[in-house]
């Protein structure tokens, strides 16, 4: 069974049409990356998946997401269950005006956490998960703002995965970095699909190559391609794709 | 070669003259300012003294000092900013973070801004028919406050709204990702980060008040009262009133010449401290949550 | 945390020191069949001949993907070239080893030619070029490449030498204008050996230089 499937999706905002007929369903435990030209959907897509759109006025969305066997926008669906399962790490790092400690922290406290060393006992683990630990242990207590940008992104992803989703969303989230820290991001990814699903946005077609194991093309609201990201930039199936990802684009 | 060199020196030549008269301009408004402040401070500075800001007037306000005033206004800027800060703020986070866009929304704004542009003399006019007649306040510090408070109203909203907005709306999304609401949001996210921004317009509203004369001129201000307050049912002097009342009116007018630029000093020197303050929080808390 | 592509070049070099040494034992084959009885393509020799075309396949598409995905640049860029290469010498190696191994059924007096004309030297010279050619990709060693390069040149001599007394003696005595020709050909086909050894060697020169040393002389080389 797949962890996302999403049928037939049709999204306007007012009367642009979004997003034409998007049919797309992505296996858990697997990265599946969204590229496309700017404008062409991707994003969009993404924040159907924790009804982020849901926060625009006069948005209108036909079709259906289902998560777990559960249609997400149903009538019986918690907006706020589904968002602590599925996480999102956004494109400029966007810590809170915190403590780096508060930042981890603060999903917990915000889902009814109180027990102290349980709180502390999450957001040590998960500081780990995200290899940042050892250049945050001593200034824990420290704003998250003396961070350098890549730790400051790492440090959002700690804060997505301390509520403990499954499905891990990213828009973009090394575009505002230098290649090391993207590096090091990239790493993160390929070592967290081993627990979690995970979704991305990415402008850099290099970038969807190495971190994902599918990868889905979109243009002009449409779903052009998508299949095994090896497939996609060896041999694509159709020609909009090629021209994409060699960098024809017309 | 020679067409290429002509075209380089005619395009340094109308950059340079561009620049000149911006340069010039600038210049100018600062020359402007020195003057004025100058002007004020060279007439004033004589009669400035401790005495001056801690003795009662005396001899018709010819002589003496102008604390009552002082101390007035202060007292108007207290009254007028617990009134007008939390009714702006709560009333920019509604319009920012729970109306949705539409008509309601816009008439609200368009209300806000119509208010900014009433005449702070109507303020006056309306703060003496609603809380000092109908409200029975009477003359006093309440109802100056009051007055001053409507009239703030707007900047306090507007300037605290342009805070919310320049939130970056990722800062939403990331809380409401973690299964926050919309309040835990606001209050624990949204508002501290816009929190410095907010505190700049606060203190701008303060330079504002502090100046004000035709708001208080039927609802507070007293021509001359030997007296500090004691509450908020008190009438009060106040600095900008003080100034236009021995500036036009009082018993010598040419013998308290002096004591008025005396005055405009320390009322620009208020307004000065609570600018540079403005900047110097502004600073502190930027330092703290600092937008990247 | 070892890096994606790390981990994508470290297994790309486990193969090719398998296939390296599934192609060393293939050449260990083809000279015994020389020099003692005509091994009739055992089983075990056609299957590790199969094993060496998949690893081939296998090693070209891992580079095809470590290329569409990871953008190789530096070492890396030389490693994946030199890997591209590397596993086509051997793939020819093991073909070639082959070739031999089927030849030497049609080779009926070898013992008396190959004890006259002194094969046994050359062909164990080649048996020992493929060793070398493994050690010094296992351990990216520059020291091994001219002991190969020297290697390759004193078999050439010899082979040739040995292919003009073979002819000698065609001419002398007919009967052996099969078994010797044969023969020849089981020497020409052990000078590719070499030279695909060599130019292995290259690859890894490369690989740690990043200059080619294709088409010159070793000693010019430097």
């Amino acid at each position: 069974m797949h962890k996302i499937e999403s049928n037939n999706v049709n999204f306007y905002y007012g009367e642009n049409h979004a997003l034409r007929d998007i049919s797309l369903s992505m296996k858990e435990n697997t990265v599946t990356a969204l590229i496309g030209p700017s404008g062409c959907g991707k994003s969009t897509y993404l924040r159907l998946l924790n009804r982020m759109n849901d926060l625009i006025d006069g948005t209108k969305m036909t079709g259906s997401i289902v998560i777990d066997g559960t249609d997400i926008y149903g009538k019986n669906t918690n907006v706020d269950n589904l968002r602590k399962n599925v996480g999102m790490v956004f494109q400029k790092p966007n810590p809170f005006p915190k403590t780096i400690f508060e930042n981890v922290a603060y999903g917990l406290r915000v889902n009814g956490i109180t027990d102290k060393n349980e709180i502390e006992e999450r957001v040590v683990t998960t500081i780990e998960q995200v290899a940042l630990w050892d250049e945050v242990k001593d200034k824990l207590k420290k704003s998250a703002f003396e961070l350098s940008g890549g730790q400051q992104q790492r440090l959002c992803i700690a804060r997505a995965l301390a509520i403990k989703p499954s499905i891990l969303l990213m828009d973009e989230p090394t575009s505002a970095l230098d290649p090391i820290s993207t590096s090091k991001i990239e790493e993160l990814i390929y070592e967290l699909k081993n627990k979690y699903t995970i979704v991305i946005v990415t402008h850099n077609m290099q970038q969807a190559g190495r971190v994902s194991d599918t990868t889905a093309f979109f243009y002009m609201g449409e779903l052009i391609e998508y299949d095994k990201t090896k497939t996609i930039f060896t041999k694509p199936a159709i020609k909009q794709t090629e021209d994409y990802i060699t960098g024809r684009f017309g | 070669m020679s067409t290429e060199n002509n075209l380089a020196k005619k395009k340094r030549r109308s950059q340079n003259i561009a620049f000149g008269i911006f340069t010039a301009t600038s210049y100018a408004i600062v020359a402007l300012l020195f003057v004025i402040l100058a002007f004020i401070v060279v007439k004033g500075i004589g009669v400035i003294s401790w005495e001056f800001i801690s003795e009662m007037p005396k001899n018709g306000m010819t002589e003496g000092g102008v604390f009552p005033a002082i101390v007035g206004t202060l007292c108007l800027v207290i009254a007028s900013m617990i009134f007008a800060f939390p009714v702006g703020v709560l009333a920019a986070i509604y319009m920012n973070e729970y109306v949705k866009d539409g008509w309601p929304k816009k008439i609200i704004k368009q209300m806000t801004n119509n208010l900014a542009g009433v005449p702070s003399i109507v303020f006056g006019l309306f703060g003496m028919s609603l809380f000092v007649n109908k409200l029975e306040f009477g003359d006093s510090i309440l109802a100056g406050g009051l007055t001053l408070g409507l009239l703030v109203l707007p900047v306090i909203i507007r300037t605290t709204e342009e805070s919310l907005k320049a939130v970056d709306d990722t800062f939403r999304q990331a809380s409401l990702g973690l299964g926050a609401s919309k309040w835990e949001t606001t209050s624990k996210i949204v508002f501290p980060i816009a929190f410095p921004n907010i505190i700049t317009g606060l203190i701008l509203s303060i330079g504002r008040v502090s100046g004000e004369t035709a708001p208080i001129l039927f609802t507070v201000a007293a021509y001359f009262l030997p007296k500090l307050p004691r509450s908020i049912f008190d009438q009060a002097m106040a600095l900008p009133y003080h100034l236009y009342v021995i500036a036009t009116s009082g018993t010598d007018i040419e013998k308290s010449r002096a004591m008025a630029y005396g005055t405009a000093l320390i009322l620009i020197i208020i307004v000065l401290i609570s600018n540079l303050l403005a900047n110097a929080l502004r600073k502190y808390y930027g330092k703290k949550v600092k937008m990247n | 945390m070892a890096s994606h592509l790390e981990t994508e070049l470290g297994k790309l070099r486990s193969i090719i020191i398998k296939i390296g040494g599934l192609a060393e034992s293939q050449v260990a084959e083809a000279v015994k069949s020389v020099l003692s009885e005509p091994v009739l393509e055992s089983k075990e020799v056609k299957k590790t001949e199969n094993k060496i075309d998949k690893l081939d396949v296998k090693i070209d598409d891992i580079c095809q993907s470590v290329f569409a995905l990871q953008q190789p640049v530096a070492s890396d860029l030389r490693f994946i070239i030199s890997a591209m290469q590397i596993s086509r010498e051997i793939e020819r190696i093991g073909d070639l080893s082959m070739s031999i191994i089927k030849l030497t059924k049609s080779i009926k007096e070898k013992h008396e030619l190959i004890s006259k004309f002194d094969i046994t030297d050359i062909v164990r010279g080649v048996e020992d070029i493929t060793v070398k050619t493994n050690e010094c990709f296992l351990n990216m060693d520059e020291n091994t490449i001219e002991e190969i390069f020297t290697l390759n040149t004193d078999i050439k001599s010899k082979s040739s030498d040995a292919i003009d007394n073979i002819i000698g003696e065609m001419k002398n005595n007919s009967k052996t204008v099969v078994s010797g020709t044969n023969l020849i050909i089981a020497l020409k086909h052990f000078e590719r050996i070499a030279d695909h050894s060599t130019n292995v060697a290259e690859s890894v020169y490369f690989m740690i230089n990043a200059k080619t040393i294709k088409h010159e002389k070793f000693t010019d080389k430097k």
